[in-house]
């Protein structure tokens, strides 16, 4: 028997030729196939099932097989009747060993078309060959060097003995599945397409698995035509359905699209119509979707979108909508992805929905309801932990501020300081700030220093919490740690010259300007990744000692006792005098205790607009503007036109005393203004409009605000100081020079700095 | 005195050559090896480390297949040798992986090799080969021999150098590479690679090995240490203990069962590692104090083992019978014992 014959080349899978064991389906074995029937002569099915657990447990384990390669060829003549070696067969059918004598059976037939299978071969028992027994036995347990050895140990004692050939060929192909499966659970991909090159007999339908390994080394090793080649095989070849379906599901992380549509085309249809890969083609859709999660460069077709839309509408999973939702914040459209997302979390409030959740509130300036959102979760991952940071940071940089109620303050602060989020401590500072905390400001951004020294904006917090503090001496130390590297920092007190009275930077002006800085970067496969790694714990000592001392400064501010709320509400409140005029420096002068009456926060909107307008100017007299902008809102609503033009007064003087300008300007046209309170405000806007505008570095701005305002009042020396400043900074010397001998010569030494600055950059030009 | 050696050096690498070729099965006793199998070689063919967590290593798989060689008895070859060629032999460049653990799972994690496991299954496949008529062995052989010529033999500095492995000891892995073990220097291997195998010149590294074994004697006791580092002059390698210790004490071993018989060589090896001959001593380089003495009679037959071939003394009695221990004593002991049974019968 020429070996030729056996082998029938069908496809190039590999470098040489991939034998394939071919559809001929005898008979006799298809009887067997179609159904458990038990095999001839064989009557006990309770014997086979043991056997058939014992082929299992070997199979997953190390058991061999194998089949040769058989054409479907026609019988040469039968009148030479072969001599046939039916050991194998024997010993598989008097073990019950079904499986392994149908292949056996079909083996043989191919091998030896005029050869009849013997109708009972557990019956036919010849001569029985014991040793050859219990070789076959360890064969079938895929003990095969126990194997080896007892083949030599019979050559050794008998000398004559030849081993069955199939025999030999069986335990070699064994061994090399079992070298070729350890290769490939090693990654020693270059091995395993050796072992599948050189033993093709291996590579078929009835062991997809080493297919499925030796595609796998094709596709790892850059040969991904091959591995195509590979899982097209067994779609053209194996008939399996779960077979068929795993393949291409093993090929989807490993080829590129367009491959494996050429593999999806070999699609079946099934009997009740269905298309088989149809899972597969969602996994697809899903894959392209959630790619493009990761990388918003990668554009998805829209059919794909479609299709994983349907099924994140159609079932009630949380993934697909979780998908969609990492893929539309990645592409920017924020109200899309907080849609997908809230399903996704409606289905199950998992950490992963929740950080895509509080990202897309984040990206729509909702920041309270992403620390809402992700507050439960904020432990979970370092990714859940930056998004957290990310929106109390955000939640803290409002613009305009807002309140935040007193028990999300008190637990963002332990938060923050445990994860030693420099960003976060600096926002807590500047809420603070606005709050006229000027000492729990300070704390903070010395904390924010801690965690990051160079903070510029920290320092920039602290140097102006320390001016408002007295703290002169703190506030040369950090001027001189910044001379030279911070314009703003070293000429704080120039600008404080400069500024009105009472108004205090935003955090919005002097703290992050970036504002992408707030946001952290998602990465959002694997759930949303730390944009910065969060810092590690602090001692507990320090942390508790921060978080004390701020939550209870918020505590005392901020607790609502139901008596004042009662008296609050009160209906017997006094009209304030319309004729009020900055009642806080009257009171302040003349030595009196501040009211009591506004020191606790209550919902300005639970009291009468009468009363509001009280609170409001209350408020104010305590230096705590936002909340005063908030209750002379309220008194807005007011029947009386005076009081009405009382509180848009009194609001445009809360927001002008934040640095709120703009909102300043708003407020004043709320109500009509006697003409000497219009010219108040209109000079205090003009005046905030020109600081402002030189701030932020807008000099032409600020020049123009203080024309405007030169038109309605005389410019005062700090203004002059500010414009010559202003002029300085556009090269226009000769102004600058000739402002600044203005004030010099009312004997300020401002004036003299700055005509000495001028003459220095003179100097350096010329 | 240095040429003389070295004269004394290539003429024994000539008798080697032949010796090795002449290497017949039959060397270790069937009593000896029966004793050794059942306490070292599982039902399945694994040679297991017993005081290494049991686990196993391609030295171990190639120490069973050459003493299952020696002992002829090729039903114990091919155990050892199917289970070595389908859980080590699975490198994508045709060498072994170096360690196989019975906890772990999968049992091979890491996929680096060792040259001195690589060079004793490559030569025990070789010798089986020939001296059996096994085509599919020899053929096998042949392979891992270019392999190893291929991926763990370099020329650095005008000389041959074995490196002990593919990763983690080559010049660009560290700072003080490359490194060499000398005692992986197997080298009554190498005439039998040069005769399967020309594109490395086995010859002469097995000729650079021996002038380096020299070239590291160090220390009060003039002893190579275990680990070197061949980036300039040999000196210990760094985060390795600058000592003589359980790799460099077969170096005398492997030189005489290849025929090398230089007393230059191997006299100071003999005085530094055992002066009393009563224990194998493992010694601190740098200061020469001992910080380990063996007695395992796996160790103590070396030295004994020089004084037969140098002054042709007698073993003693204590050493030239074989009990197994541990494994690593227990597979000095067996090849030291084949050597004297085949070379100098004239020492028992």
């Amino acid at each position: 028997m020429k070996k030729s014959l056996l082998i029938v080349p069908v496809i190039a899978v590999f470098a040489g030729v991939v034998a394939v064991q071919s559809d001929y389906v005898p008979a006799f074995a298809t009887v067997i196939n179609s159904g458990s029937l038990a095999m001839p002569g064989s009557s006990e099915p309770e014997a086979d099932t043991g056997i058939d657990d014992q082929y299992d447990v070997a199979q997953s384990g190390r058991a061999p097989k194998t089949r040769t390669t058989t054409p479907a060829s026609p019988a040469p003549d039968a009148a030479v009747a072969p001599k046939v070696d039916e050991t194998a067969l024997r010993y598989f059918a008097r073990q019950g060993d079904k499986r392994r004598l149908e292949a056996e059976i079909a083996r043989l037939r191919a091998l030896y078309p005029g050869w009849t299978p013997p109708a009972d071969p557990s019956a036919v028992a010849p001569e029985t060959d014991t040793a050859l027994d219990a070789m076959w036995k360890l064969y079938a347990a895929g003990k095969l060097p126990e194997l080896r050895k007892a083949i030599q140990l019979r050559l050794t004692s008998e000398p004559q003995w030849k081993p069955p050939a199939d025999l030999m060929d069986r335990v070699e192909l064994a061994e090399s599945r079992e070298q070729l499966i350890n290769a490939s659970d090693l990654k020693q991909y270059e091995t395993v397409i050796r072992i599948g090159s050189s033993h093709s007999s291996l590579l078929t339908c009835s062991d997809v698995d080493l297919l499925w390994r030796v595609a796998e080394a094709f596709a790892r090793t850059n040969r991904t035509s091959r591995a195509k080649d590979a899982y097209g095989y067994i779609l053209d070849n194996c008939p399996k359905p779960e077979e068929r379906l795993a393949t291409v599901q093993k090929a989807l992380p490993l080829l590129t699209r367009p491959d494996l549509e050429a593999l999806l085309a070999k699609e079946k249809t099934t009997q009740d119509g269905a298309r088989e890969f149809d899972t597969i083609r969602n996994d697809l859709a899903r894959k392209a979707v959630a790619d493009a999660g990761t990388d918003p460069k990668l554009i998805v077709p829209p059919t794909d979108l479609e299709r994983v839309e349907k099924l994140a509408n159609d079932i009630v999973e949380p993934s697909d909508p979780l998908i969609l939702g990492w893929y539309y914040l990645r592409h920017d459209d924020h109200a899309n992805a907080e849609k997908w997302f809230k399903l996704s979390h409606e289905r199950e409030n998992a950490p992963s929905s929740s950080q895509g959740m509080a990202l897309a509130m984040i990206a729509q300036s909702r920041p309270a309801e992403a620390e809402q959102t992700i507050y439960e979760w904020r432990d979970s991952s370092d990714g859940a932990k930056a998004v957290y940071m990310a929106a109390v940071a955000n939640l803290l940089a409002q613009d305009p501020p807002v309140d935040i109620a007193p028990a999300v303050l008190q637990r963002m602060v332990p938060e923050v300081v445990e994860a030693k989020d420099a960003n976060a401590a600096q926002q807590f500072g500047w809420y603070a700030f606005l709050l006229n905390q000027f000492e729990t400001a300070a704390g903070w951004f010395s904390t924010a220093l801690q965690w990051k020294p160079d903070d510029e904006p920290s320092s920039y917090g602290l140097v102006l919490a320390r001016e408002q503090l007295g703290d002169m001496a703190g506030v040369a130390e950090i001027q001189r740690l910044w001379s030279g590297k911070s314009e703003r920092i070293g000429r704080l007190g120039e600008l404080r010259q400069a500024r009105e009275r009472g108004l205090v930077p935003s955090p919005e002006r002097f703290g992050t300007r970036d504002p992408d800085a707030l946001l952290p970067a998602t990465q959002p496969t694997d759930g949303p990744a730390a944009a910065a790694t969060p810092p590690q714990t602090d001692p507990a000592v320090a942390a508790n000692s921060l978080a004390d001392r701020v939550a209870a400064t918020i505590a005392r501010t901020s607790v609502t006792r139901p008596e004042e709320l009662q008296s609050q509400t009160a209906p017997l409140q006094t009209a304030p005098a319309p004729s009020r005029v900055r009642p806080s420096r009257q009171m302040k002068a003349s030595g009196q205790r501040l009211p009591a009456g506004c020191t606790t926060t209550l919902d300005p909107q639970t009291i009468s607009p009468e009363s509001a307008l009280n609170r409001g100017w209350c408020l104010m007299d305590i230096n705590r503007p936002l909340e005063a902008a908030a209750a002379f809102e309220r008194g807005l609503l007011s029947r009386s036109d005076a009081a009405r033009s009382d509180a848009a007064y009194g609001q445009s003087l809360a927001y002008l005393r934040v640095g709120l300008a703009d909102k300043a300007a708003v407020a004043a046209s709320k109500a009509r203004q006697q003409q000497s309170r219009q010219i108040e405000l209109d000079i205090a806007l003009l005046s905030s409009r020109a600081t402002d505008a030189f701030t932020a570095g807008r000099y032409n701005e600020a020049l123009l605000a203080l024309d405007q305002r030169a038109r309605i009042a005389p410019e005062r020396n700090d203004l002059m100081v500010l414009r010559g400043y202003a002029y300085m900074n556009l090269n226009r010397l000769a102004d600058a020079q000739r402002v600044f001998e203005a004030v010099a010569a009312t004997g300020s030494k401002d004036g003299l700095r700055g005509m000495a600055t001028v003459r220095a950059i003179r100097n350096k030009e010329y | 005195m240095k040429r003389y050696g070295l004269a004394l050096t290539m003429l024994a690498i000539l008798c080697s050559t032949t010796m090795a070729q002449n290497l017949k099965a039959g060397q270790v006793r069937p009593d000896d090896w029966q004793a050794y199998k059942s306490r070292f070689i599982d039902e399945r063919g694994r040679v297991i480390d017993d005081a290494n967590g049991n686990i196993s290593h391609s030295e171990g798989q190639g120490y069973g297949l050459l003493l299952s060689y020696l002992a002829n008895n090729k039903a114990d070859f091919d155990l050892i040798w199917s289970f070595t060629r389908t859980e080590f032999l699975l490198r994508d460049d045709g060498l072994a992986v170096w360690k196989w653990d019975p906890n772990s799972k999968p049992h091979v994690t890491d996929s680096n090799n060792a040259s001195d496991g690589d060079i004793l299954i490559a030569y025990a496949l070789a010798l089986a080969g020939s001296g059996w008529n096994r085509n599919d062995l020899a053929a096998t052989a042949r392979t891992m021999v270019g392999a190893i010529g291929k991926a763990n033999v370099i020329e650095q500095q005008g000389r041959l150098l074995l490196l002990p492995a593919v990763t983690g000891f080559s010049e660009r892995d560290r700072e003080d590479g490359p490194l060499v073990n000398l005692s992986y220097w197997i080298f009554e291997a190498f005439p039998k690679f040069a005769s399967v195998d020309n594109t490395t010149d086995w010859t002469r590294l097995s000729k650079d090995g021996l002038s380096l074994i020299e070239a590291a004697r160090g220390g009060q006791r003039s002893l190579p240490a275990d680990w070197l580092s061949a980036k300039t002059t040999l000196r210990p390698a760094k985060g390795f203990k600058p000592e003589f210790g359980y790799n460099a004490l077969r170096i005398p071993l492997y030189m005489m069962r290849a025929g090398i018989a230089d007393a230059g060589q191997l006299r100071p090896l003999r005085q530094g590692m055992s002066p009393d001959g009563t224990g194998v001593a493992i010694v601190d380089i740098p200061s020469g104090s001992v910080t380990e003495t063996l007695h395992d009679p796996g160790y103590l037959i070396i030295p004994a083992l020089i004084d037969c071939v140098l002054d042709k003394k007698k073993l003693p009695a204590s050493v030239t019978s074989f009990r197994p221990t541990l494994y690593y004593p227990s597979t000095l002991h067996l090849l030291s014992l084949s050597f004297i049974y085949s070379q100098h019968s004239e020492c028992l």
